[in-house]
C-alpha cells in the first residue's frame, strides 16, 4: 500500500504550493467574478455576471484590450523577427561574438521597474536624452510619454529592448542545433542563401520559433512594470494594459470583485489563445526526435 | 568595376557586414546602461545645464551616499538576498523530488500531472496576484518575505528541466547505487541531484534572476521596509522624490540595485547566456 504512494509523496509538496497558489487562485477568481466586491459593496453580494456586463459596457475596458494587442503584437513581431536577424548575423561572427551576446543580452538581467527608470529619463521632454539629440539635429522636440498617440509605441520600445536578447539566445540555440551537414548539403545542390534561409534554416528552428512565439505571448500579456513606473496607465488611458487594469481596479479602486473578473477573462484568453495555436500551428512545427 | 566587386566579395567573405550592424545595434541597445553610469556620477547642476556630455566634467561620488541616506538599501539588500536564496532553496526540494517521479517512477495518472505541472507556465504569477493577495491577507502574511516567496516555491518550469536531466541519467548507475544500499530518497540525493548539477546551476541562475528583477508581486504584497526589496524601494524613491525628480540620485540608486547582477552576469556570460539558451527548450 505506502509503495502504491509513494510516487505520490515524491509529488506532494509540489502539488501542495502549484494547488495552493496557481490553482485554487484561478477558480477562486471564476467565483469571485460573479459577486460585487468593493467599497460600496463591502462584504460581497453574489450578483451573477453583473461584473462581466458592466465591463463590457465599459468603454475603458475596450480601450485597454485594444491597448493590449496593439502592444502584444507588435513587440512580438518586431522582436521576434529583429532577434531571428540578429541571431543569424551572430551565428555567422566569429570574432566579438561574445561581446555581441553581453551587449544584446544584459537587459534581461536588469529588472524592468530598473530599465523603465532609466528609460522614462531618456524620454524626458527638453533635457532627456532622446530630445536632448532631436533638438541637436533640428527636430521639434516629442513628448514622448504625455501625448496620447505616442506614449504606447514608447511602452512597446522599452518591451522590445528589455527582452530582444533573450529571444535571440534562444533563436541561436536553434540555429546552433542544425546539423552542418544540411547546410552544406543545401549549398552542394546551389541554393543561395535566401534559399538556404526558407527551405533548409526556417523549417528547421520551427520548434524553436513556435515556441517563443508561445512565450512571447505569454510574456507581453503580463505587462505591467514598465506602466507602473513611467505612465501609470496614462495619458487618457492609452498605455492601460490588462495587468495595470487589473491592479488599477483592484488595489487602487478596491474593486475586487471586477478585479477577479478581469482575472478570469485574462486567464480564459490565454489558455484559448495558446491551445489554439497549438492545434493551428503547433502540429505543422517540425520537432527533431 | 573590377574593384569594387572584389571589395564587395571581401566584405561578404569576412561578414564585414554582419559586423557593421551587430556592432551599431549592440552600441544602440546599450546606450540606456551607459546613460545610467553617465548620470549617476554627474552633479545635479551640470545634468541641468544645456550640454550634454556622455562623460561628466567633473566625476562625483556624493549621488550614491546620498541615495543611500534617502532609502534603507542596506535594508532592501539583506531582504531581497534572503528572498531570493529561501526561494530557490525551497524550490530546489520540491522540483527535485517532483522531477525524480516523473522521471523514474511508473503510477497511474503521471501524464496527466505532469500536464497539470506544465500548464502551470500558461499561468504567470502575475495575472492572478487578486486572488493570491486575498489569499496571503487571510493567511496574515501580508509584509513578510514569505508572502512574496511562497507563490513561487513549486516551478513548473524546474520540474521540466530536471526531469529532462533526470531521465537522461542512465539507469545503470541507479542499479548500481541500488547494490550499494542506495534507494528512494537517498538515491535522489546521491545519485540524482549530483549527476544533474549542470542543470541545477541552470535553474538556478534563472531563478535568481527572476526574483531578484521581480516588482509587482512584491510591490503589491509589501507596505513597510520590513519585506520590501529591492526592486521596490527602487520604485519608492522615484515617488518620493517626483515633484523635483533628481536624476542624479535616481540613477545611483537604479546602479546600485542593478550592480550584483550585471557583474555576475558580465563575469560568468557564457555560463548565463548557456543557461537561458538551454532551459527553456531543450527536449
Amino acid at each position: 500500500m505506502l509503495k502504491k504512494l509513494k510516487p505520490y509523496l515524491y509529488l506532494l509538496p509540489a502539488l501542495f504550493f502549484l494547488i495552493i497558489f496557481t490553482y485554487y487562485p484561478v477558480f477562486r477568481a471564476i467565483y469571485l467574478s460573479f459577486f460585487k466586491w468593493n467599497t460600496s459593496y463591502p462584504s460581497k453580494v453574489f450578483t451573477g455576471f453583473s461584473n462581466y456586463i458592466d465591463l463590457f459596457k465599459n468603454p475603458d475596458f475596450w480601450k485597454v484590450l485594444k491597448n493590449s494587442v496593439i502592444y502584444s503584437l507588435s513587440t512580438i513581431v518586431i522582436s521576434m523577427s529583429l532577434a531571428l536577424f540578429l541571431a543569424i548575423q551572430v551565428n555567422k561572427v566569429l570574432f566579438m561574438s561574445s561581446f555581441y551576446k553581453v551587449a544584446l543580452f544584459y537587459p534581461t538581467v536588469i529588472p524592468m521597474a530598473a530599465a523603465a527608470l532609466i528609460w522614462k529619463w531618456m524620454y524626458i521632454p527638453d533635457y532627456g536624452l532622446l530630445d536632448f539629440f532631436l533638438g541637436k539635429l533640428g527636430f521639434p522636440n516629442i513628448n514622448w510619454l504625455n501625448n496620447a498617440k505616442i506614449a504606447l509605441w514608447s511602452i512597446i520600445a522599452v518591451g522590445i529592448w528589455k527582452y530582444i536578447g533573450y529571444y535571440m539566445i534562444l533563436f541561436l540555440a536553434g540555429l546552433q542545433n542544425i546539423p552542418k551537414s544540411l547546410i552544406d548539403a543545401a549549398i552542394v545542390e546551389g541554393a543561395n542563401g535566401r534559399q538556404r534561409f526558407s527551405y533548409v534554416i526556417f523549417p528547421m528552428i520551427s520548434s524553436y520559433t513556435f515556441f517563443i512565439f508561445i512565450i512571447n505571448i505569454i510574456n507581453s500579456l503580463q505587462a505591467i512594470d514598465q506602466v507602473y513606473i513611467m505612465t501609470q496607465g496614462g495619458p487618457a488611458n492609452s498605455t492601460n494594459l490588462i495587468v495595470y487594469y487589473i491592479y488599477e481596479q483592484a488595489f487602487r479602486f478596491w474593486n475586487r470583485g471586477i478585479g477577479a473578473t478581469l482575472t478570469t477573462i485574462l486567464i480564459i484568453f490565454l489558455l484559448v489563445l495558446v491551445s489554439f495555436i497549438f492545434r493551428s500551428i503547433g502540429r505543422r512545427v517540425y520537432y527533431e526526435v | 568595376m573590377k574593384f569594387k566587386y572584389s571589395v564587395l566579395k571581401r566584405l561578404v567573405k569576412h561578414n564585414i557586414l554582419s559586423h557593421i550592424l551587430l556592432f551599431v545595434i549592440s552600441i544602440l541597445v546599450l546606450i540606456p546602461l551607459f546613460l545610467m553610469v553617465s548620470t549617476a556620477f554627474k552633479s545635479l547642476p551640470e545634468l541641468l545645464s544645456t550640454d550634454f556630455h556622455w562623460i561628466p566634467k567633473k566625476i562625483i561620488f556624493t549621488n550614491f551616499r546620498d541615495a543611500m541616506e534617502v532609502a534603507p538599501f542596506g535594508r532592501y539588500y539583506m531582504n531581497t538576498i534572503i528572498l531570493v536564496i529561501s526561494i530557490l532553496a525551497v524550490q530546489l526540494v520540491t522540483i527535485s523530488l517532483a522531477s525524480y517521479a516523473f522521471a523514474r517512477l511508473k503510477f497511474p495518472g503521471r501524464d496527466i500531472i505532469f500536464l497539470f505541472f506544465l500548464l502551470q507556465l500558461m499561468i504567470p504569477p502575475q495575472s492572478i496576484v487578486v486572488p493570491n493577495y486575498i489569499t496571503i491577507a487571510s493567511l496574515k502574511l501580508l509584509d513578510t518575505k514569505l508572502a512574496i516567496g511562497v507563490v513561487y516555491f513549486a516551478s513548473a518550469f524546474g520540474t521540466f528541466l530536471l526531469r529532462q536531466a533526470f531521465r537522461a541519467i542512465p539507469r545503470d548507475i541507479e542499479d548500481a547505487a541500488k547494490i550499494d544500499g542506495c534507494e528512494g530518497l537517498k538515491t535522489v540525493f546521491h545519485v540524482f541531484i549530483p549527476l544533474a548539477k549542470p542543470s541545477f546551476i541552470a535553474f538556478a541562475l534563472v531563478s535568481v534572476t527572476y526574483h531578484w528583477n521581480e516588482f509587482f508581486w512584491p510591490l503589491i504584497v509589501t507596505d513597510t521596509v520590513r519585506a520590501r526589496t529591492l526592486t521596490v524601494g527602487l520604485a519608492m524613491l522615484t515617488q518620493a522624490t517626483e515633484s523635483t525628480p533628481e536624476w542624479t540620485l535616481t540613477m545611483a540608486a537604479t546602479i546600485i540595485v542593478v550592480f550584483p547582477l550585471l557583474t555576475i552576469f558580465v563575469i560568468f556570460q557564457r555560463r548565463f547566456i548557456q543557461s537561458f539558451m538551454h532551459s527553456g527548450i531543450k527536449g
